[in-house]
């Protein structure tokens, strides 16, 4: 029926749609959307970064600092400026000497902080102090971006923050949970090679004991071999120097190794079981290059075998508190590689064997 | 008359059909898979017999400590692990 109110509105809807489709009244209206959920997730992220902060500052209040605040800033804003990598030459020398410099000062800062506060409590310590350092960081960048893109109107730069938000929460979510086990230091997920190295140890005879840069060596005499183990020094949050331990080790026995083996934990790909075991060769190691290509360098110079067997688990679990299913994988891997050894050494044989990663809440 | 021939029907039905299909993207979006609250355990053994005893994690534990005595032999008994378990909720 002609004049009938549904033909108004459709008329309407339609005039509507044009008048948005020639002046982009559209694209405002979807960058103004993508701009109110980005902002809803910031605060968020802002939320997850001030109550790991508070948190810290509360545990710093309770160890007698006076201003906690300004401690917690300066750690917070601490950075490193990577190397120049358009000239390649020594960039390995360079980058190491850049990662001990901030470890160093890192450390020195919080032990002149807190003298009386033991090594394993500061460590910990030192551990929650970069975990709400990166909260911050990602707070800090998002909000960059989404205030870079409402000033220059750049629906581009908008959009692509906008698709990039589920997986920076999850980052972030992920990080925020973590911080629970570095305050009360339970092992996570990516302690799963120190903690193999740990039942290496006690399934042998124990020769000698070192500790050498935060690093744990032991001789132990196992299947009539020399098995020499290297972890992080624990039980407080600390990977060690692995990568340099073990290539020195290796010019101290001149080359004489038969076998090298790294323990890790590995990012799995969707749909990769928790808790599976894969062998194959080369240094498992995830550090930024020095650890990794000191080992590279060791194993090649001696034409000595390199093993990796890497556990498999996702960021999440990597982070957070050991699950149950990884110390079964643990359990499963130091068969696997007791094996491992058996088959690829004969008797006499001098064996290394490299739990890497964080070895918090697990001693030697 | 039929159903195309009543514009007003027509239109109700496109308006219904659009919430309820904006209704469900919005649901499915805030959904997120369920995860159980887990609890965190200490894993002991006895150093002498063997016997295995999984107590609650308390505030200063960690792998290789040597902490109370076995109930069968009264030797040490030394943490072996340290893992969260999920918390079984009741039905």
């Amino acid at each position: 029926m002609p004049g009938d109110w549904t033909d108004y509105i459709g008329q309407i809807i339609f005039i509507l749609f044009f008048l948005m489709l020639f002046t982009g009244m559209n694209q405002k209206i979807q960058v103004k959307l993508w701009a109110y959920d980005i902002r809803n997730k910031l605060s968020i992220i802002k939320r997850y970064a001030d109550d790991s902060r508070s948190r810290i500052e509360e545990i710093l209040n309770k160890l007698g600092v006076r201003e906690p605040s300004g401690i917690v800033n300066k750690f917070m804003n601490f950075f490193m400026i990577e190397p120049v990598d358009i000239e390649p030459t020594d960039i390995i020398r360079r980058l190491d000497h850049l990662i001990r410099s901030r470890e160093r000062i890192f450390k020195d800062s919080l032990a002149r902080t807190l003298p009386e506060l033991g090594k394993y409590e500061r460590s910990l310590l030192e551990s929650s102090l970069e975990i709400a350092s990166v909260l911050n960081y990602v707070y800090k960048s998002i909000r960059h971006y989404l205030l870079l893109g409402e000033k220059y109107n750049n629906w581009v730069l908008l959009m692509q923050l906008q698709f990039m938000m589920p997986e920076t929460m999850k980052l972030v979510e992920t990080y925020y949970k973590s911080l629970d086990s570095f305050i009360k230091g339970t092992p996570i997920g990516d302690s799963v090679g120190p903690l193999v190295a740990y039942k290496i140890m006690e399934k042998g005879k124990i020769l000698s004991k070192n500790v050498i840069e935060d690093t744990v060596v032991a001789e132990v005499w196992l299947d009539n071999r020399r098995v020499y183990v290297i972890k992080a020094e624990g039980p407080g949050s600390n990977v060690g120097k692995p990568g340099k331990v073990l290539a020195d080790l290796v010019e101290k026995l001149s080359g004489n190794v038969d076998l090298v083996v790294t323990i890790d934990a590995a990012l799995k790909l969707e749909g990769e079981e928790l808790g599976e075991i894969a062998e194959g060769v080369g240094a498992a190691i995830g550090d930024p290059g020095p650890e990794k290509i000191a080992i590279e360098r060791a194993t090649s110079r001696h034409n000595i075998q390199l093993s990796a067997i890497v556990i498999k688990m996702g960021l999440p679990e990597a982070l957070h508190a050991m699950k149950k299913e990884l110390y079964e994988a643990v359990e499963r891997t130091v068969d696997y590689l007791l094996n491992l050894i058996k088959n690829a050494t004969k008797e006499g044989s001098t064996i290394i064997i490299a739990g890497i990663g964080n070895s918090i809440g697990v001693a030697q | 008359m039929t159903f195309f021939n009543d514009p007003t029907l027509l239109l109700i039905v496109i308006i219904l059909g659009v919430t309820v299909i904006l209704l469900q993207l919005y649901i499915e979006s805030r959904r997120k898979p369920r995860e159980l609250p887990r609890i965190t355990r200490t894993l002991l053994k006895c150093t002498k017999c063997g016997n295995v005893l999984e107590i609650d994690y308390e505030e200063g534990d960690f792998i290789s400590l040597v902490k109370g005595k076995c109930s069968k032999c009264g030797a040490p008994m030394k943490i072996q692990a340290i893992y969260t378990i999920e918390v079984k909720q009741p039905k």
